[in-house]
């Protein structure tokens, strides 16, 4: 029970912790496909727990799972991969522009062309 | 990393840790009010077996409209970043584009083998796109999914040689979106003339609910979805050869 | 066409719109799509103001109106609930968004897409005003952003494209987090429309009421970094300075207010969450203060208004934060969002005005930085205007935001001091009116005459001075003007549209007593002090260092952090 819960906490941290510590844009995009990711698997995980036939009508069919997170998921896993591609355009776009993809040196050689 | 910076790093982790930890770890017993209504009145209220597209589809939909608006002016902002990466000025007027090409000689990593079995699995892999998307009111799938399908379906035709189809023509394919947003916001809107609200079911007076309002809009938003997603797809590979 | 689709017609009026703006766009050359354009924008944006209007009577009588999307049955659809707020925010993005459309036809960006995309914009602000439904707040909020990112980056200058990149990156990630809070709240009430809720968490035990707790404090710190509060405020700089002018002007003039008011409805789910108004409050008075020091500091005209648009937003905030600590229910804290929501109203017109007319005058400058700057209504003229109304507007907008008669900063300003009066906020807000006055004083100096030899201006090569532009300018000007003038009416009916319990009849005598006419004096004498000490020696090498501050993207987080922590802190202490 709580341990698939920490596991996907830990999942989440490394996730966080991808786009704050790591100095290199696309690994802080995978950070937050990491977070996007685990807040999925807690949904999808826990609304599983209240039966055990998927959330398909038909004959025969009695406990479904809660088919509400699912459907919130469907939604929130779009939203997430679309914001990835918009980042990663972004991140192309700024080693175009600057020949790097490490934060740091972004920063200081926006600053300097200014 | 100085010092300084390692450590504030180690606080912001730490703080939001802690404040995540109690949503997590609650042993509050999941409710089961939702299942219990949808058990019993998905079908009756929308015509779909399958109750998450009930959900997405019928109570919700105002939530998928939202998801199409992102899709939608994400894929805008990433075509026009990506677009402008080989040239100086935007150039409102043209329809069609394509990239620069890459640097590389054009075929040096797209092999015989590539080409060949891509373009033979190419129509296979269209037609289970479009089978997920029509049946996503009785077994899993629906629009989204099956749209994501049928654009690699097309990135898969575009790879091969063998078919210069209109299929993987830019110009075709942005057509197919913008028709489709037209027509997603207009079933939307349709309810409003059939007494039942913004984004209500159009046929809901009938006894007998019929899915034709889900399949509808599955099949709208998978056109959407797939032709979106296979013009920046073909996009970031150099443009369509017989542009 | 019942009064439940029309109330929902912001919604999609501008979403049918931009799809026969984006059609027109794939399937027809040039002329027909400037023509669709045109009307994409009159049904998007000039109607739906229009409707809201008609709407008005209903409210009155009814209170608010309350609707399921679809129809379906409240415990499972999307409750949406129309009342006195929505319309004042709806009102207030089309105040802002039509003048900067306008502005941007011939000088910033002007493509279809760009049309297109403010309209989903409109849509998305309209929701997110009107909705009752804890997952579409989700999702309307994400529709928001994204525009907001594609817009800031559509200059495609290597700034712009950092700026939107933290933005992004920061924003989204705080967007996880809300999810988070759903889900915590879900679990607790099984339901995810406000009622459900409300009614879920009131009889829980006090194990659950900490989740409770944690959850609302994670649903609320992401809506407060879109309202840019300290220590949230970070992206915020270079967002609104770098982006296209037309584009900053949306930004600070409106997207920067509609998250704060949806959060009314947030706290409001449980009497929990009624702790959280006075550390808000707080927060936003200290921004509010460090904000305008830090405006101070700054060389570049752009940064030193966003700077700007920091602190008039912790105006906002201790007024709101303060009025939901009272109680909405009360005389005082009545009083207390009115002046809020007029102080948003009149920051969204000026603000926007000086983003404009900034923008403009730099453009053709050709230089931002405003110790260098000097003799802009030369350069102006320079580039064909004829009348000097770039230079008019401007300094519309900066007696307006310095608190001065007859414009509507003074009004609003005035009434959201005395309804803090008495205690340590009305200090810290005077002392913040004070640095305004200084650092517009000092973003006023380009229009100084220069002290390099002028080339006299030939008058047959002089280009035409865009139409739409001065248009555009003109119709932001005339509003705070008018604002202005008719204050006393405009906070009456935004009395009336907030419930109506208390009639708030604040007329002339009050704002143009004795008392209020000398503190703006105060205000004024003490601001041109703030203004010699900031240029003198001593002065100008600590305003250096203060510039030299730089933050970095680990620190937004940081700030995030500190934030959250912050409200758990104060909550749990009860």
């Amino acid at each position: 029970m709580i341990i698939e819960r920490i596991l996907i906490f830990l999942l989440f941290i490394i996730g966080f912790a991808a786009i704050v510590a790591m100095p290199n844009i696309i690994k802080k995009i995978f950070g937050l496909n990491l977070m996007n990711a685990a807040v999925v698997l807690l949904f999808i995980l826990e609304g599983s727990r209240i039966g055990d036939q998927a959330p398909i009508l038909g004959d025969g069919v009695k406990h479904i799972v809660d088919p509400i997170p699912q459907a919130l998921m469907l939604t929130a896993i779009v939203i997430g991969v679309c914001i990835s591609a918009l980042a990663l355009a972004l991140a192309v776009r700024l080693y175009k522009a600057t020949g790097s993809l490490d934060i740091n040196v972004i920063t200081k050689r926006l600053e300097s062309e200014h | 990393m100085k010092a300084l910076t390692r450590m504030k790093i180690m606080l912001t982790i730490l703080i939001l840790g802690l404040a995540v930890l109690p949503v997590l770890l609650s042993d509050t017993p999941w409710p089961v009010q939702a299942r219990d209504y949808l058990f019993e009145t998905a079908k009756s209220d929308t015509g779909a077996d399958n109750t998450v597209s009930a959900i997405y589809l019928g109570y919700r939909a105002m939530d998928t409209l939202g998801e199409t608006l992102v899709l939608l002016v994400s894929i805008t902002g990433t075509m026009s970043i990506l677009i402008n990466l080989g040239r100086n000025k935007v150039d409102e007027e043209s329809i069609g584009f394509s990239l620069e090409p890459e640097k590389l000689p054009r075929h040096s990593l797209r092999t015989n083998l590539i080409e060949v079995v891509a373009s033979k699995l190419g129509p296979i892999v269209l037609l289970f796109g479009l089978y997920v998307m029509l049946y996503g009111h009785i077994s899993p799938g629906g629009g989204f999914q099956g749209g994501v399908i049928v654009a690699s379906g097309i990135v898969f035709l575009a790879l091969g040689t063998e078919l210069k189809t209109k299929l993987t023509n830019t110009i075709v394919l942005s057509r197919i979106e913008s028709l489709s947003f037209l027509f997603l916001v207009l079933a939307s809107i349709s309810g409003v003339f059939f007494e039942s609200g913004f984004f209500g079911n159009p046929v809901k007076s009938l006894q007998n609910i019929s899915p034709n309002f889900i399949i509808l809009l599955n099949i709208i938003i998978g056109m959407k979805v797939g032709t979106s997603i296979a013009v920046m797809c073909i996009a970031m590979m150099g443009g369509s050869h017989d542009h | 066409m019942s009064i439940e689709t029309l109330s929902l017609a912001p919604i999609y009026l501008p979403l049918l719109g931009a799809a026969l703006i984006l059609v027109c766009k794939s399937f027809f050359p040039t002329k027909i799509r400037r023509l669709a354009e045109y009307m994409g924008t009159i049904l998007g944006l000039g109607l739906p103001p229009v409707i809201v209007l008609f709407l008005y009577p209903t409210l009155q009588q009814q209170g608010s109106i309350d609707l399921v999307i679809g129809s379906y049955a409240p415990s499972i659809g999307i409750n949406f609930s129309f009342d006195g707020l929505s319309i004042l925010m709806i009102l207030l993005a089309a105040c802002v968004t039509i003048p900067a459309w306008i502005y941007s036809r011939k000088v910033g960006p002007a493509h279809s897409n760009f049309t297109a995309l403010v309209l989903i914009q409109n849509a998305a602000i309209s929701a997110i005003s009107m909705t009752s439904d804890l997952f579409n707040l989700f999702v309307c909020l994400e529709v928001m952003g994204v525009v907001a990112y594609v817009l800031i980056a559509s200059s495609q200058k290597g700034n712009a494209v950092h700026a939107s990149f933290s933005y992004l990156m920061f924003s989204s990630s705080a967007m996880v987090f809300f999810l988070l809070g759903v889900f915590g709240l879900y679990r607790l009430t099984g339901s995810l429309s406000y009622d459900g809720i409300t009614q879920g968490l009131a009889g829980l035990g006090p194990s659950e009421q900490k989740t409770a707790l944690f959850s609302l404090v994670l649903l609320v710190v992401p809506i407060l970094l879109r309202v840019a509060v300290m220590p949230l405020s970070l992206w915020l700089i270079d967002a609104h300075s770098k982006a296209p002018h037309a584009v900053s002007a949306l930004l600070s003039g409106v997207l920067l207010k509609i998250p704060l008011f949806a959060l009314i409805r947030v706290l409001h789910l449980t009497p929990l969450a009624s702790g959280m108004g006075l550390p808000i409050s707080w927060a936003g008075t200290i921004t509010a203060l460090l904000a305008v020091l830090s405006a101070l500091a700054q060389s570049d005209a752009k940064k030193l208004l966003a700077y700007h648009s920091i602190s008039q937003i912790g105006y906002v905030v201790s007024a709101w934060g303060l009025a939901l600590h009272t109680g909405l229910e009360t005389q005082a804290g009545a009083l207390l969002l009115a002046a809020s929501l007029f102080h948003a109203f009149s920051h969204a017109l000026f603000k926007a005005l000086l983003f404009l007319s900034i923008g403009t005058t730099t453009d053709c400058s050709g230089n931002r930085d405003v110790y260098m700057l000097r003799g802009a209504n030369h350069r102006l003229r320079q580039e064909g205007e004829v009348l000097p109304l770039t230079m008019l507007c401007y300094f519309i907008a900066a007696l307006s935001i310095t608190a001065l008669p007859p414009f509507n900063g003074f009004f609003s300003k005035t009434l959201l001091t005395y309804s803090l009066k008495g205690g340590w906020q009305y200090a810290i807000l005077s002392v913040a009116g004070a640095g305004t006055v200084a650092s517009f004083m000092k973003l006023s100096r380009i229009f100084l005459p220069s002290k390099q030899p002028f080339e006299p201006i030939v008058k047959e090569s002089l280009p035409r001075f865009p139409f739409t532009l001065h248009l555009g300018l003109s119709i932001l000007a005339a509003l705070c003007v008018l604002t202005g003038i008719f204050a006393p009416n405009l906070i009456f009916f935004i009395g009336t549209l907030l419930g109506g319990a208390y009639a708030l009849d604040y007329g002339n005598q009050f704002f143009f007593s004795a008392s209020n006419l000398l503190k703006t004096l105060y205000t004024l004498f003490g601001g041109i002090a703030l203004f010699a000490l900031a240029v003198s020696k001593p002065g100008s090498k600590v305003l250096y260092r203060l510039k030299a501050m730089k933050s970095s993207f680990s620190d937004l987080f940081l700030g995030f952090a500190a934030a959250i922590a912050a409200l758990l802190l104060m909550l749990l202490q009860h």
